[in-house]
């Protein structure tokens, strides 16, 4: 893997503008995620099966919402804070829309109607949560791990209480055939997570929200010195994180057809796995999204994988756990190999 | 004093209490266009208070600051570097996970124009260059302003962090302990860049410890001790022995 790293770098550096322009875009750590992920890839598509659009829309299918997840808790993390509420979030505006979308099929409104009601609802429940997030954050100087804590236990909680423990169905029936795979492995859905994760990375590296949000994780006194507003930007950067959870608690609905209120259990742990997995540090100030959506891909990749493999799913997260030792242990080696460029 | 004209930026009264604690007490300091005041005291005697309520991170519990004769309130640092005063804090001005450029406009950062600009994204490229050209006019030479804070000195990291507060400061540029840290060398590149600020007819307010580097680039040395001002006179007035004196309290200065 070290030795990857080197070539790249040692390439870059003689050379004018635009190859280490290239090179620094596809990231040493970058490149050994996408690495180990094709490494999975290939170990399963031993089995057979593994290796067809079926799978491969079926990973997708799992990776979508999580990186919604991920690519919020990136920007909460990179700010130097922690958002826990993301998983039970999205099950809470899940159920929402799902029984805002039910009481409109009931009263025969258009399908099409019905949907993109329900994507509002979704979207103002998930970024509500984010505000309430920010609230108690900022307002009543709870830190954020526990704060979220909070409303991760309370979001959890009231999915059940308006549910009963059962998923919400009675929406527009067609709203399942969306979370078909239609281009190749792709759904309609995926496609708009893709397009998702380009404009946040660009938000995140090349424009001033996310110079904001790496300031802030970096050093909360500086950015505040230097005239950045910490605490409207940290109230941002927590209903970003809620608004991607809401949009996470949709893509659950359309793809059971129903709003389930455990449709997100433990993925909040799975989102900050992908973000400590793609090297984003957890101490703030620093990572990267591409990361992210990378890392991401593998622990969904992860999932059926394990299962081709005949693993019993329940080691996924066995797995997945050896991977985040692995990266971290890894990430400390990272200041040592970079300090002499 | 009256050659000066009337002061540039002004603390009247000022007093900062932290609950029961009495961090400042009827301070009242001024400075003037051209001038390098020299703040100087003990470990508490309220120099880090005074420079926080001078760059706007503090209001105080009362009194009055003044900018060209005005009564300001600054609700933010916001508010005074908008207003022309610039502040070096001590060791905790940079983002370090962040490039020397992304510091050097940390805040106000250049935008792209139409559409992209709009939505916030950067000139990055303007600004690497700009930067590189600020620093060059102050004089400190970083190796590139594309590098992380991280992987630059501790020297070149103050310089990059005094830099920038030259080439913003408008009025006023405060510097909270500037040469800690640093070399014999890199201090009087230090001390250099304060001249050529005091040239350029900016007021500076510098906080020090190192007593010869205050006596040697100030005009006037206020000396505070537990929140008080004990003597505000010209640095023609102290040598080396009197200046702790009056600091520790040997002195008795009123």
């Amino acid at each position: 893997m070290t030795g990857v790293v080197r070539s790249t770098n040692a390439g870059a550096e003689p050379r004018p503008r635009v190859v280490p322009r290239l090179v620094s875009l596809l990231s040493d750590q970058l490149v050994i995620l996408l690495l180990v992920l094709a490494a999975m890839v290939a170990v399963f598509s031993t089995k057979q099966y593994f290796f067809s659009n079926a799978t491969f829309g079926n990973i997708l299918l799992d990776w979508g919402p999580l990186v919604l997840l991920a690519i919020g808790e990136t920007f909460v993390i990179i700010s130097g804070g922690i958002d826990l509420s993301v998983g039970t979030n999205a099950a809470f505006t899940g159920v929402m829309a799902a029984l805002v979308m039910r009481s409109l099929t009931r009263s025969h409104h258009d399908q099409w109607f019905t949907l993109i009601i329900g994507l509002l609802v979704a979207m103002a429940v998930g970024t509500g949560v984010g505000l309430v997030n920010a609230f108690l954050i900022l307002r009543a100087r709870i830190v954020p791990f526990v704060a979220t804590l909070a409303t991760y236990g309370a979001l959890g909680g009231l999915a059940i209480v308006y549910t009963h423990g059962a998923p919400i169905a009675g929406g527009p029936a067609d709203a399942i055939k969306l979370s078909v795979p239609k281009y190749g492995p792709l759904s309609k859905p995926g496609l708009i997570v893709i397009a998702i994760c380009i404009t946040a990375g660009l938000f995140l590296h090349a424009a001033r929200f996310g110079r904001y949000t790496f300031a802030l994780g970096s050093n909360a006194f500086a950015a505040r010195a230097a005239g950045i507003n910490v605490r409207r930007h940290t109230v941002k950067v927590y209903a970003l994180s809620g608004f991607l959870a809401g949009l996470a608690g949709m893509y659950f609905y359309l793809r059971l057809g129903s709003g389930a209120p455990t449709s997100g259990k433990g993925m909040e742990l799975d989102a900050i796995a992908a973000v400590v997995i793609g090297g984003t540090s957890l101490s703030g100030g620093v990572g990267r999204l591409s990361c992210t959506i990378v890392a991401a891909l593998m622990v969904a990749t992860l999932k059926s994988g394990l299962i081709f493999m005949n693993v019993a799913p329940d080691w996924t997260p066995v797995v997945v756990a050896i991977l985040i030792a692995l990266a971290a242990y890894l990430q400390g080696f990272t200041p040592q190999i970079r300090r002499p460029t | 004093m009256s050659d000066l004209g009337p002061p540039l930026y002004e603390v009247k009264g000022v007093s900062k209490h932290y609950g029961a604690v009495v961090a400042l007490d009827q301070v009242s300091v001024a400075l003037h266009a051209g001038e390098v005041v020299g703040l100087v005291g003990d470990n508490g005697a309220g120099k880090s208070t005074l420079v926080k309520v001078l760059s706007g991170v503090h209001e105080p519990s009362s009194g009055m600051v003044l900018l060209d004769g005005v009564e300001r309130h600054w609700k933010s640092p916001h508010d005074a570097i908008a207003a022309g005063i610039e502040t070096l804090y001590q060791d905790s001005s940079l983002a370090t996970h962040l490039s020397v450029s992304a510091n050097v406009f940390l805040g106000r950062e250049r935008v792209r124009g139409g559409l992209l600009g709009r939505l916030g994204f950067l000139a990055q490229r303007e600004m690497d260059e700009v930067a590189h050209a600020d620093m060059e006019r102050v004089g400190i030479a970083v190796p590139s302003t594309k590098r992380a804070v991280s992987q630059l000195s501790g020297g070149q990291r103050q310089a990059v962090a005094i830099g920038r507060a030259v080439s913003w400061a408008r009025k006023v540029i405060i510097l909270d302990e500037p040469t800690n840290h640093l070399g014999a060398r890199q201090a009087n590149e230090v001390l250099a860049v304060i001249q050529a600020a005091k040239a350029k007819g900016l007021g500076v307010i510098f906080i020090s410890h190192t007593l010869p580097h205050v006596l040697q680039v100030t005009d006037r040395i206020v000396v505070l001790r537990l929140g008080r001002v004990v003597r505000d006179a010209p640095t023609t007035e102290f040598d080396a022995d009197s200046l702790l004196g009056t600091i520790t309290g040997l002195i008795d200065a009123s």
